[in-house]
C-alpha cells in the first residue's frame, strides 16, 4: 500500500507544529510513507531542513507551503518545476513585503497572478456554501490542478462531512485527495503542541479554551492505517501519489548564480581576477614576486578558474576595496587568510611567502562547495558596508541570512513555565539555577529551592520544557552573513522585511544557504578593529603619530615581554582567562608563538591532549624528536605537535600520501565522525598510507587518535595567524600607549571581555590618569587631555559612560558649551535646551563636579529647581545681557555631603566604574577582624598556603574544555585573585556562585611557575557587606564585563549542539550587550 | 503549625509574588519584605507561606477600631493599612491617665495574641511617627514634647509618597529634623507643598481633625401595637406601611436594600423573622412589601404580634435612573424580580453558561442568576445529548477495534442492537489539570438502537494505546 502525506507542518511554523523535520522524516521512513509534503505556514524556512531530512531517510520531500489568506481561506500549494518554486518564493516574499516582519499579507488575486506550475490542495471546512464558493475559486485559477483536501478530523459527523465534501468537489470538478494535517510525528507530541499554541497566542493553558487544536490524531499514520481510514476513498488515497510525482522540483535544481562584480571591460571574470591579482601581487612585493608565491598564485588561479569561483573572489574584493576607500578598518580572517590571491587582492594580512600556506584548506576540488570568505569589519562602522552592498547589489540581489532562534534550556522553562501558569518568581528562581545554555532543569533544581517535587504542574514544566528545547521560536537576523546573487533572489528563496529599518532577510540561515551551496560573504564586525581604529586616530590627533595597521612596529621586545606577563587585559584574543593563565607558560617571544598562543587554549587542542606535550617541549623538559624528516618538515615550527587544522592535513599528505583534496575530506570527516563514523575509511587509509611509507603501525595509530581530537575545534594556522596580527597590534598600543588603548577602548564599547571599570583600573595601573566626566570639558568619546606642559596625556572620560543619557542630548550640550563654558546649572540647561532628566543623569554621574565645584546632591538639587520650560522674560533678558539672570534669589541650602562609600556606590550605579576607593577597601577593617588577607596578598604566598581571601566577583567562566571546572575572578582594591572551583564545590555552593557579587574564599593557593591560582575550597556570600557600603538598600550594582558567563550566558558552546553537517565556523562571537544593570528601587519596611 | 516554623505571607499581582509581611522567626532568616516569594522559598527550608487578604486585613482592623471605640474613646478612626488613630483628650482619665490607657491598650491586644506599639502625642502625626519608627512598646510625649520627639526620626514616617521620600534621601536629607530645619520655599519648589504640610502637621502648627469611625447604623422602621394583632390582611397592611416608612429612609440617603428583615416580636416573648433578599439593591415599596407578604402564611402569630421590626441588613447605594423612551432605547426587560421572587421561596437559583472544556463534565457551569455573561456562546455545531448523566455508567459492547461504533450494547439490564452510529467524537483528557488524564482519550458515539432511541456512548481509550484508557464502554447522556 502506497501513502504520500501531503500536509506536514513542522517546528518551523513557529510555535505551531511540535515535531523537526528529521523527526517527522524519520518517522515516515519507518511507517513506510514515501513521500512527506512539508507546508509550513506562509514560510519555505524550514524546507531545506526537510530536504536534508528527506536525503537522509531516503523519504521523499514534496516542497510545498501553506498559505492563509486574508480571506478566511487556507490553501496548500506546491510548485511542480522550477519556475513553479519561483513564483512561490516570489508570492511570499509579496506577502511578506506587505505583511512586515513576521507577517505574511496575501489575497486571492495574489495567488492567482503567481499561480502557473502551482498544484493547490483547498484545506475545506465545512461543506457549505462558503467551501463552494472558494471550490468555484480554485478551479477557476488552478483547473486540473486544483484538489481538495479530506482530512478525518475526530469530529461528530466526520464520514458526513466527508461524504459532503467529496460531493461537493465532484460538482465542481475538483479532484480530492487525502491529507492528514499532521502536526507533530508521534501521539505523544499533543501536550507539548497545546503548550506551544498557549505560548503563541500569549496565553495559558488554563485559559486557552477552544483555541486549542481541536481536530485529533495529528501524529504521523501508517499507510495502512490511512487506507483502512479512507477505505470509501481509494481514488482521493491514489492522488497523494498523483501529486507525489506530479511535483517534480527538487530542491538540488536551484541553481545559484555568482554576481557578476568589478569586471574590467571586455574581461570575463576569471580574467579581471588574474589581473587584480598580478596587480596586487606587484604592490604587495615592490621588490619582485618571490618565486613561491609566484607559483601559488599560479596554483591558485588555475583552481579557481576549474571551480568557477572568480566571481566570488571578485565580489568579496570589491567590498574590501570600498571599506579601503572609506579607510574602514578590515581584515580576512578564517581559512581564507591560506590563500595567496586574497592577500594580493587585500583582503588577507598573512604573507605567504613567510607562511606555510596549504591552499586546499580554503578551496578544493574534492569539496564542492562555494569558499566561505570572512571579512572583519570596525563594528562601529560596518553598516556603511551593509549600506553600500545593499545600493550596489540592489535589494532584489542581496539580503542577510538570517539566524534561528531556538529555545534553550531558560527560554523553554521561561515560555513552558507561563504557559502552564506558574508564578513567574518560581521561573526566575528556577532558571537562575541554570548554568550556560544546555544545562538542563531538574528535580535537583527543585530541591535546591524547597519547591515541592511532586507538585504535577512542576512536573509538567520541567519536562515539556526538555521536550521544546531545541526548537526554533522565530527568526532572526544574521549579524553579518550576505547572500549575493546575479539574478532575482527572490527566485531561490522567500525575503522579508527585517525588524531594522532597511534591511531584509532570507528565510534561511547559514547552514540552509551552505546546504543548497549558495555564496555568502560575511561582512562581520570586530570591536578591536574598531578600537585600533581609535586608537589610530588618537594617535594622530594627540600625539602626532600618523600610523595604521600595517605600520605597527613588528616584533617588539617591549609588547612580547608585557605579554608574557600576562598584561595583556583588554587585547585581543589573548585577554580571556584560560588564555593568560596560558601566557606565562608559553612564554611566546615572536610573531609565531602568538599564533599558537591563540589557538592552543581551544577545546581542539585540549581535547586532543596536545597542549601538554607542547608546553613540555618548549620548556625543554621533552625531547622534540621526529620520526622521520617529512614529519619535522611538517610539524617543525609546532615541536612536532600539531596545533593546527592544516597540520592535520599535512600529516595526512606527506606521511600517508593522501592528495591535498583527500587531507580536506579527511579534517572534515574527523570534524563529523562522532555522529555519522564516516571516519573509518579514513582511517584505514591513514594508517595503511603511514606503515607504507615506512612508520610503525603503532605510531599511526597514535598519530591518528591525536588527529581525531581537533577537526571542528580546532583553528586552521591562518585563522589564528590573522587573529595573532590583531592581537600584536593591540598589545604593541596598550604596551607604548596605555592612554590611547584606554580611551580607545572604552570609546568602542561594547566589546571585549572586560567592563568599563576593569579597564580604567588596569589603565591607572599602568600610570595612566583618568579624569572623571565633566559637562564642561567631556565629549561623548572619551579624549585626551594634556598633563600641563608635559608631553603627557590624560584620559578623559566621555559621556558615553553616562548612563542613561543620549547621544542627541550630549550633542547640544557639547554644541552650546562651545563659545563659553557653562556656569552653573540653570546656565547650562538654558543654553543647552536639554531636558532635566538628562541633566539628572548628569549630575548622578557626577559630572559637574569637576568644573562647577557642584558635589552630585548640590547638582541634583539645583537641577530639580528647573521647570519645563525657562520664562520667556528672563529668557530675553538674559540673551540681552548675555549672562543668566536668576528667576528667583532662593535661600541657601546646605545639604550634607555623601559619605565617601556612597558616593563610590553612586559612581558604579551610573558610570559603571569610579576613579574614587575600590568599594572592598571600605570593608578592609572588617575582614582584616575576621583574619581575611587581601588578593594581592593572596597571591603573592607560597604554594600550598591556606587562607581566606575576599573580593568583588568581576568574572565567571566555565569554559567547555575545563570538564565543569569554574574560573573566577575577585577583586579588591589590592589586585585581582584567579580562583578556580572544582565541579564538586561547585554543584554545593552554586547558589552562591551564581548570584554573589562578592565573595569569599577559603582555599590552597597553587603555584606552578608564575600562575598562581587559588583553589577554592569554601565560599561565603558577603553581597549584603557590600550593600552596606553605600549605606543603602538594594544590591550593589555591580558591572560585569561580557567575559562574565553569568551575566552574560556567553557564546552557545557549539557542542551543546551537535549536528551532522560540517560547521563552517565556530569561532564567531556575536555581538552581546552589555545588560543594563537593574538597580532596585529602594524599599522602606 | 509549630511555633518555630518562619511564616510570610505573599502578596500577588499578576504572575508576580513576593513576601508582604514576615514574622520574626523568618526576619532572622534572612528574609525581608519585598524579596520574590520564591527566593524565600529557597532560603528556607520549611517556610509557611501564607496568601496575602488585604481587604481581610482591612476588615480586621476596622473591627478592632470598632472594639477601641466601645473601650477608650469616642473619635477613633482607622490610620492607614496598619494602625489605629484616637483622640484620648477628655477619655483618659477613665483609664486612669494617658499612660495606663496606653499600656492597659496593649496589654489587651497581647492578650488576643496582637503584637502592638502605642504612643501618646500632641498631634497624629507625632503618634504616628513614633510608632512606627521607635521600638518601645508605649510612649507618652509629654505636652510641647513633639518637636523633641520626632526630630531624630528618620524621614519617611512622614506620611509621604515614596518618591518624594526617595528625593529627599537622595539629597542626604535622613530627619524630620534635618528636613524641617531647611528654607521651606526652596523645599516647595522641588517638592510640592505637601512636604510643608505634613512637616506643619506633625509639629502641631496646621489641624488635623480625625475623621471618626462610627458602628453602623441600621435603616429601620417600628412599628407597636398597643392592641396584638394576628390576622394576615392586618399585618400584610402593616408591613406594607413599615415598607414605606423604611424605603423613604433609604431614599433620603440614596439606598437600596439587598437583605431585609422583619422581625415579630409576639406576646408570649418570642421572636419569629421573615427574611427576604433581593437580587439587586432595591427600594421600591411595591416590589419589597409583595417579597415580605408572600410570605405572611409562614408567620404564626400565636397570641398576638405586638410589635413588628423592618430592618434593612445589607444596604447598598442605589442611584435613581432616568429611564429612556422606549422609542430610543430598547427596554431591558429586568428579570430579578422574579428571580428575588423564586430565590425567597427557598428555590435555589442559576444559571448554566458554556465553558471552554471538550470534557462534556466540564463544558458547562453554574453561574448566578445576575451574574454577567461570560462571553462564550453555545455552539450547536456539535450534537450534545439533551441529558447528560451525571455519572458515565458501564455498558456491555459489542464493538470491533479500533474505531468502529457498537454493533450492541446493554444498558441498565437491557440489549440494544445498534441501527444506525456516528463517531468517533475523540475527546482528550484535560492533561494539565491531574496527572490521570494526562493520557486519557475518550471515543464518543451517538448511535440509535431499533427503537429510534438515540444514546451517547464512549469508550474509554482510543482503541489502539491501553495508556489512553480501560478500552471498556460506558453510556454518557441520552438525547431527547
Amino acid at each position: 500500500m502506497r501513502y504520500a502525506e501531503l500536509q506536514v507542518t513542522t517546528h518551523f511554523s513557529f510555535l505551531r507544529g511540535a515535531s523537526s523535520s528529521e523527526e517527522l522524516f524519520a518517522t515516515a521512513a519507518a511507517l513506510g510513507i514515501d513521500a512527506v509534503g512539508v507546508v509550513d505556514r506562509n514560510s519555505l524556512a524550514g524546507i531545506v531542513r526537510a530536504w536534508e531530512a528527506a536525503k537522509t531517510t531516503g523519504v521523499r520531500l514534496v516542497v510545498g507551503c501553506r498559505l492563509d489568506l486574508s480571506d478566511g481561506m487556507s490553501v496548500l500549494v506546491y510548485p511542480t518545476d522550477r519556475p513553479a518554486y519561483s513564483r512561490l518564493t516570489r508570492l511570499l516574499s509579496l506577502g511578506k513585503s506587505r505583511g512586515g516582519k513576521g507577517k505574511c499579507i496575501l489575497d486571492v488575486s495574489d495567488v492567482e497572478a503567481y499561480s502557473g506550475g502551482l498544484i493547490a490542495i483547498l484545506i475545506p471546512a465545512e461543506a457549505d456554501e462558503t467551501t463552494a464558493a472558494q471550490l468555484r475559486k480554485l478551479a477557476a485559477i488552478f483547473a486540473d490542478r486544483a484538489y481538495v483536501s479530506l482530512c478525518l478530523r475526530r469530529r461528530p459527523n466526520d464520514r458526513l462531512r466527508l461524504h459532503n465534501l467529496s460531493n461537493l468537489a465532484a460538482r465542481h470538478k475538483v479532484k480530492t485527495v487525502i491529507t492528514n494535517d499532521v502536526l507533530f510525528h508521534d501521539p505523544s507530541r499533543r501536550q507539548l503542541q497545546d503548550i506551544v499554541t498557549c505560548i503563541r497566542n500569549r496565553t495559558t493553558i488554563d485559559s486557552v479554551g477552544f483555541d486549542r487544536e481541536r481536530h485529533a490524531d495529528r501524529f504521523l499514520k501508517a499507510p495502512e492505517e490511512m487506507h483502512r481510514l479512507f477505505s470509501e476513498y481509494p481514488e482521493a488515497l491514489a492522488r497523494t501519489r498523483e501529486i507525489v510525482d506530479r511535483c517534480r522540483f527538487d530542491m538540488s535544481e536551484l541553481q545559484y548564480q555568482y554576481p557578476e562584480e568589478a569586471l574590467v571591460p571586455g574581461l570575463d571574470a576569471q580574467q579581471s581576477l588574474t589581473k587584480f591579482a598580478w596587480e596586487g601581487a606587484a604592490t604587495r612585493y615592490p621588490e619582485g614576486i618571490p618565486d613561491k608565491v609566484r607559483k601559488a598564485i599560479l596554483h591558485e588561479l588555475e583552481l579557481i578558474r576549474v571551480m568557477k569561483y572568480a566571481p566570488y573572489f571578485l565580489t568579496v574584493y570589491s567590498i574590501v576595496r570600498f571599506a579601503r576607500s572609506q579607510g574602514i578598518l578590515c581584515q580576512g580572517r578564517g581559512s581564507a587568510a591560506n590563500s595567496a590571491v586574497c592577500y594580493c587582492l587585500g583582503i588577507t594580512s598573512i604573507n605567504p611567502e613567510t607562511g606555510d600556506l596549504l591552499f586546499e584548506r580554503f578551496v578544493s576540488m574534492e569539496r564542492d562547495e562555494p569558499p566561505d570568505i570572512d571579512v572583519d569589519f570596525e563594528h562601529a562602522r560596518r553598516e556603511e558596508v551593509i549600506q553600500w552592498i545593499y545600493e550596489t547589489y540592489g535589494r532584489s540581489r542581496s539580503a542577510l541570512c538570517s539566524t534561528v532562534t531556538r529555545y534553550r534550556a531558560k527560554g523553554a522553562l521561561r515560555d513552558v513555565g507561563k504557559a502552564l501558569g506558574l508564578p513567574e518568581d518560581l521561573i526566575t528562581q528556577l532558571s537562575s539555577g541554570v548554568w550556560g545554555w544546555s544545562e538542563g532543569v531538574g528535580e535537583k533544581q527543585l530541591k535546591e529551592n524547597n519547591m515541592n517535587t511532586a507538585d504535577y504542574r512542576l512536573k509538567l514544566a520541567l519536562d515539556l520544557s526538555s521536550q521544546l528545547m531545541g526548537a526554533p521560536r522565530h527568526l532572526g537576523q544574521h549579524p553579518g552573513g550576505f547572500v549575493l546573487t546575479q539574478d532575482r533572489l527572490d527566485d531561490l528563496v522567500p525575503i522579508e522585511p527585517a525588524s531594522m529599518k532597511d534591511r531584509q532577510v532570507v528565510e534561511w540561515d547559514k547552514d540552509d544557504i551552505e546546504a543548497l551551496k549558495f555564496m555568502k560573504v560575511d561582512v562581520l564586525a570586530l570591536g578591536m578593529l574598531t578600537c585600533m581604529a581609535k586608537s589610530f586616530e588618537l594617535l594622530r590627533d594627540y600625539k602626532d603619530i600618523p600610523m595604521g595597521l600595517s605600520d605597527v612596529e613588528q616584533e617588539d621586545p617591549a609588547t612580547y615581554a608585557m605579554i608574557r606577563k600576562a598584561d595583556t587585559l583588554g587585547t585581543f584574543q589573548i585577554e580571556s582567562r584560560a588564555q593568560m593563565a596560558m601566557l606565562p607558560r608559553l612564554k611566546p617571544r615572536t610573531f609565531y608563538d602568538l599564533v599558537v598562543q591563540v589557538a592552543i587554549v581551544r577545546p581542539g587542542p585540549i581535547q586532543g591532549d596536545m597542549v601538554h606535550p607542547y608546553l613540555r617541549r618548549r620548556e625543554g623538559k621533552e625531547k622534540v624528536e621526529y620520526p622521520t624528516p617529512e614529519l619535522e618538515a611538517v610539524l617543525g615550527k609546532t615541536l612536532g605537535v600539531p596545533l593546527f587544522q592544516e597540520s592535520a592535513m599535512k600529516v595526512a599528505m606527506t606521511c600517508a600520501g593522501f592528495t591535498a583534496g583527500e587531507a580536506d575530506q579527511l579534517r572534515r570527516a574527523m570534524a563529523t565522525f562522532k555522529f555519522t563514523g564516516g571516519v573509518s575509511k579514513f582511517k584505514d587509509k591513514l594508517v595503511e598510507g603511514m606503515v607504507k611509507n615506512g612508520y610503525t603501525r603503532e605510531f599511526a595509530e597514535k598519530t591518528f587518535t591525536q588527529l581525531e581530537g581537533f577537526g571542528s575545534y580546532g583553528f586552521p594556522e591562518s585563522h589564528a595567524a590573522s587573529f595573532a596580527l590583531i592581537a600584536y597590534a593591540s598589545s604593541w598600543v596598550k604596551c607604548h600607549h596605555p592612554d590611547v588603548f584606554c580611551a580607545s577602548l572604552l570609546n568602542s564599547q561594547p566589546m571585549g571581555f572586560y567592563s568599563v571599570a576593569q579597564i580604567v583600573q588596569d589603565a591607572r595601573n599602568h600610570g595612566v590618569e583618568v579624569r572623571p566626566v565633566c559637562v564642561n570639558r567631556s565629549r561623548w568619546d572619551g579624549t585626551m587631555e594634556r598633563i600641563g606642559n608635559s608631553d603627557r596625556f590624560a584620559v578623559r572620560l566621555g559621556m558615553r559612560v553616562v548612563r542613561g543619557l543620549s547621544t542627541n542630548d550630549a550633542a547640544r550640550i557639547i554644541l552650546a558649551r562651545a563659545e563659553q563654558p557653562f556656569a552653573s546649572a540653570d546656565d547650562m540647561w538654558r543654553r543647552s535646551g536639554v531636558s532635566p532628566s538628562s541633566l539628572v543623569k548628569l549630575a548622578e554621574a557626577d559630572a559637574f563636579l569637576p568644573s562647577l565645584q557642584l558635589e552630585r546632591r548640590q547638582a541634583l538639587w539645583d537641577i530639580k529647581a528647573l521647570r519645563d520650560e525657562p520664562l520667556e522674560l528672563w529668557a530675553a533678558a538674559a540673551e540681552r545681557e548675555a549672562k543668566v539672570i536668576a528667576e528667583m534669589q532662593e535661600p541657601e541650602v546646605a545639604l550634607k555631603s555623601m559619605t565617601e562609600g556612597r558616593e563610590v556606590v553612586e559612581d558604579y550605579s551610573h558610570t559603571g566604574l569610579t576613579l574614587r576607593a575600590h568599594p572592598v577597601s571600605f570593608l578592609r577593617q572588617d575582614l582584616n577582624k575576621k583574619g581575611i588577607v587581601t588578593c594581592a596578598e593572596a597571591m603573592g604566598q607560597r604554594d600550598g598556603k591556606w587562607l581566606w581571601t575576599a573580593g568583588l566577583v568581576l568574572v565567571r567562566q566555565r569554559p567547555g574544555s575545563a570538564k565543569g571546572v569554574m574560573f573566577l575572578t575577585l577583586e579588591d582594591e589590592s589586585g585581582i585573585v584567579n580562583a578556580v572551583v572544582w565541579p564538586s564545590l561547585f554543584e554545593r555552593q552554586r547558589r552562591i556562585l551564581m548570584t554573589a557579587s562578592m565573595m569569599a574564599i577559603n582555599g590552597r593557593i597553587q603555584r606552578e611557575g608564575e600562575v598562581v591560582h587559588l583553589v577554592a575550597q569554601r565560599l561565603f556570600d558577603f553581597s549584603a557587606d557590600l550593600s552596606s557600603v553605600g549605606n543603602r538598600d538594594g544590591d550593589f550594582p555591580l558591572p560585569h564585563g561580557r567575559g562574565d558567563q553569568v551575566k552574560h550566558g556567553g557564546p552557545p558552546d557549539p557542542r551543546d549542539n551537535p549536528k551532522p553537517v560540517v560547521q563552517a565556523r565556530e569561532i564567531y562571537i556575536p555581538d552581546l550587550h552589555i545588560d543594563n544593570l537593574k538597580i532596585k528601587s529602594r524599599n522602606f519596611h | 503549625m509549630p511555633a518555630d516554623q518562619p511564616l510570610v505571607v505573599i502578596s500577588k499581582s499578576g504572575s508576580k509574588r513576593w513576601v508582604s509581611a514576615a514574622d520574626t522567626a523568618a526576619r532572622k532568616l534572612g528574609l525581608k519584605l519585598g524579596m520574590p516569594a520564591s527566593k524565600a522559598q529557597a532560603i528556607v527550608a520549611n517556610l509557611k507561606m501564607i496568601d496575602a487578604d488585604p481587604a481581610a486585613d482591612a476588615a480586621a482592623l476596622e473591627r478592632l477600631a470598632l472594639w477601641a471605640l466601645r473601650q477608650y474613646s469616642p473619635v477613633v478612626a482607622v490610620d492607614g493599612a496598619d494602625g489605629i488613630v484616637m483622640d484620648t483628650e477628655g477619655a483618659d482619665h477613665l483609664q486612669g491617665g494617658e499612660g495606663l490607657l496606653i499600656s492597659g491598650l496593649v496589654n489587651g491586644l497581647r492578650g488576643r495574641g496582637l503584637t502592638a506599639r502605642a504612643a501618646v502625642a500632641d498631634t497624629w502625626g507625632a503618634a504616628h511617627a513614633i510608632t512606627r519608627m521607635t521600638s518601645a512598646e508605649t510612649t507618652v510625649v509629654p505636652v510641647g514634647g513633639v518637636a523633641k520627639a520626632v526630630t531624630g526620626l528618620p524621614i519617611h514616617c512622614l506620611r509621604l509618597v515614596p518618591d518624594t521620600i526617595h528625593g529627599l534621601r537622595v539629597m542626604g536629607v535622613e530627619t524630620v529634623g534635618e528636613l524641617s530645619a531647611m528654607p521651606r520655599a526652596p523645599l516647595t519648589l522641588r517638592y510640592g507643598p505637601e512636604v510643608g504640610r505634613r512637616l506643619d502637621q506633625i509639629f502641631g502648627r496646621m489641624a488635623e481633625p480625625i475623621e471618626p469611625l462610627r458602628t453602623p447604623e441600621l435603616v429601620e422602621a417600628v412599628k407597636n401595637f398597643q392592641e396584638p394583632i394576628g390576622a394576615a390582611e392586618t399585618i400584610a397592611k402593616y408591613v406594607r406601611r413599615l415598607v414605606g416608612e423604611l424605603t423613604s429612609k433609604l431614599e433620603t440617603r440614596g439606598l437600596g436594600v439587598r437583605r431585609s428583615d422583619l422581625v415579630i416580636h409576639r406576646v408570649d416573648n418570642t421572636r419569629q423573622c421573615v427574611r427576604a433578599g433581593l437580587a439587586k439593591p432595591v427600594r421600591d415599596p411595591a416590589r419589597l412589601s409583595k417579597l415580605l407578604c408572600d410570605r405572611i402564611e409562614k408567620i404564626d402569630p400565636g397570641f398576638g404580634i405586638e410589635r413588628l421590626v423592618l430592618v434593612a441588613l445589607i444596604v447598598e447605594p442605589l442611584e435613581e435612573r432616568q429611564v429612556a423612551s422606549s422609542l430610543i432605547e430598547e427596554m431591558v426587560v429586568d428579570v430579578t424580580p422574579l428571580v428575588d421572587i423564586l430565590g425567597n421561596r427557598g428555590q435555589r437559583l442559576y444559571r448554566v453558561t458554556p465553558v471552554a472544556s471538550d470534557v462534556p463534565e466540564r463544558s458547562v457551569m453554574r453561574i448566578g442568576p445576575t451574574a454577567d455573561e461570560t462571553g462564550l456562546t453555545w455552539a450547536a455545531k456539535w450534537p450534545r445529548p439533551s441529558r447528560l448523566l451525571a455519572n458515565p455508567e458501564r455498558i456491555d459492547v459489542t464493538a470491533l477495534l479500533p474505531d468502529q461504533p457498537p454493533a450492541v450494547f446493554t444498558w441498565r439490564g437491557k440489549r440494544r442492537r445498534v441501527k444506525r452510529a456516528d463517531g468517533p467524537e475523540r475527546i482528550f483528557g484535560e492533561w494539565w489539570v491531574r496527572p490521570r488524564e494526562y493520557a486519557a482519550v475518550r471515543d464518543y458515539f451517538v448511535v440509535e438502537d431499533e427503537a429510534g432511541e438515540r444514546y451517547w456512548v464512549y469508550r474509554a481509550g482510543d482503541g489502539v494505546d491501553t495508556d489512553t484508557g480501560s478500552h471498556l464502554w460506558f453510556l454518557h447522556g441520552v438525547f431527547g
